[in-house]
């Protein structure tokens, strides 16, 4: 039954959807708006976890969907528009993410929902009067963490966090990446078997 | 299955990405295999770990993101920009050709008509009509424009043009000058000078003077990407009586969603009884989803009526 809302629910928002896009399409500004709030906070959140930067995320917001305003004219509804508007998601989050790794810096303190917080400190667990060798442990496994995620490459890193944290299939991610389903498993595979490594005793 | 198998089956169990016959064979093997039982559940342990790592960004930053993406856009940055290849370029460079002599139509016809002048009379030719005028900087420019060319009796002809002194002027925000220049940019005509100018001003919301220069913007301006600036400049004042007037009053009169969805946003930050009325007559003529839901949600928790009656 839940199944069957859920369902009905999808195929409503899906029909919304596509309705604003053939008005986007056919130049109505506030049609593109509504468009891209039904997507953006999605699209906003992927960039920050992806770059932890709020600057950076902004910037890749911004390119984003001025290349969907830009390109909306050439969708021809024969994908999905989360397929369609994803691939330049992830081009453009792999862009940023291969030019990071040139600078090969990553911001301690992000922007968040809940203020500015220390990528270390957002690890600490509980109150400030946590057993400080649980503490120790929890900051540890962050930094083996971040290293874990340094020594994926861009394309593994995209793979990992679509499937990860925003459930995407990999038949999905495989879509949006061009490649196969395999290929996309096979890259879900060494990202976690990366990880799995570099957290060592950790897990 | 074998164990090399299995480990390479671990992740796509974890994330339910098997057929379930495959998944059936995995926890076959695990049930036999005690090493690659322990794989799994390192496996396990990684996820909670790495969804502690998960950050939600700001809604500040969100709204500050959709306003930058509607003003850009308003602002023209939504054309396509021609990528750079070479066939691209010359297009784009004959193109911008054209475009220049249509500029210039009038001086160029000027100049043909002086032509003609000049070689009928046979006289010593004047200075040309583009000329820089003496006493103006390095990084300053003049642009003419012919108004009228009147030949005398004696040969020789009357020009009459308008100059225009381009000059830079940079200086800090805080500068009493550079803010009057701004203000004065602010009611330009072209709409791009005037997003970047109300951009510009809005960091300085403090000075009265800015202060209504935004409101003015908010109220009047036919951009809608400089009305979205306005707004953003006027966030820090939106508990002031008079901003809150304009406010109720843009929400009600302005065509734009987008600048809708902003001033909703703000007005309904600071609470008062004048909403109440004013939300409820939005809600009889509001048709944008999210202004409407918005309006709805502060009206319920401000235990008012959704309508008028």
């Amino acid at each position: 039954m839940a199944e069957h809302t859920a369902g009905t629910a999808g195929a409503r928002l899906s029909s919304q959807v596509d309705s604003l896009i053939r008005a986007a399409q056919r130049g109505d500004q506030d049609a593109f708006e509504q468009l891209v709030r039904v997507y953006d906070q999605s699209v906003l959140r992927q960039a920050m976890n992806l770059l932890r930067s709020p600057e950076e995320a902004r910037d890749v917001y911004q390119e984003v969907f001025l290349k969907v305003f830009r390109n909306l004219h050439t969708f021809r509804f024969d994908c999905s528009f989360h397929t369609w508007l994803y691939r330049i998601v992830t081009n453009v989050c792999l862009d940023h993410l291969r030019k990071r790794i040139v600078r090969k810096e990553e911001p301690a303190v992000v922007e968040t929902g809940e203020g500015r917080v220390d990528r270390t400190e957002s690890f600490e667990e509980g109150s400030a009067h946590a057993d400080p060798e649980r503490k120790l442990w929890n900051r540890q496994l962050q930094e083996r963490i971040e290293e874990g995620l340094q020594d994926l490459t861009p394309r593994e890193r995209m793979v990992f966090e679509m499937r990860h944290y925003d459930g995407m299939r990999l038949r999905n991610i495989g879509e949006i990446l061009g490649t196969t389903e395999d290929a996309a498993k096979n890259c879900l595979f060494r990202a976690t078997q990366k990880m799995r490594s570099a957290l060592g005793d950790f897990v | 299955m074998t164990c090399d198998l299995a480990l390479k089956a671990i992740p796509l169990y974890f994330y339910g990405e098997l057929t379930p016959s495959e998944e059936e064979r995995v926890e076959q093997h695990m049930h036999e295999c005690e090493t690659c039982s322990r794989e799994l559940e390192r496996q396990r342990a990684l996820g909670p770990a790495l969804d502690r790592r998960r950050i939600e960004p700001s809604a500040g930053l969100l709204e500050e993101c959709r306003a930058d993406l509607m003003a850009a856009i308003q602002g023209g940055a939504g054309a396509e920009a021609p990528s750079a290849n070479p066939w691209r370029l010359f297009l784009a460079a004959l193109e911008h050709s054209f475009r220049g002599w249509a500029r210039f139509r009038q001086p160029l016809g000027a100049v043909a008509l002086l032509a003609l002048g000049f070689f009928a009379a046979r006289i010593t030719p004047i200075a040309p009509f583009v000329a820089p005028a003496p006493r103006v900087g390095p990084a300053d420019q003049v642009f003419s424009t012919v108004r009228s060319v009147q030949p005398d009796n004696a040969g020789g002809v009357q020009i009459a043009l308008d100059e225009t002194h381009r000059r830079v002027i940079s200086g800090r925000m805080d500068d009493q000058k550079i803010q009057r220049l701004l203000l004065t940019a602010a009611r330009e005509d072209n709409p791009a000078v005037r997003v970047e100018s109300v951009d510009l001003l809005k960091s300085q919301p403090a000075s009265s003077e800015v202060r209504d220069a935004l409101l003015n913007a908010l109220a009047h301006d036919s951009n809608a990407g400089v009305r979205l600036k306005a707004v953003e400049g006027l966030k820090p004042l939106g508990s002031e009586p008079e901003v809150r007037k304009v406010l109720a009053q843009v929400l009600l009169s302005d065509d734009n969603a987008a600048v809708r969805m902003q001033v909703v946003d703000l007005l309904v930050e600071h609470r008062d009884d004048a909403i109440v009325g004013v939300l409820q007559n939005l809600m009889q003529k509001e048709d944008n989803s999210y202004v409407r839901l918005k309006s709805e949600k502060v009206l319920k928790e401000m235990n008012a009526s959704i309508g008028t009656f």
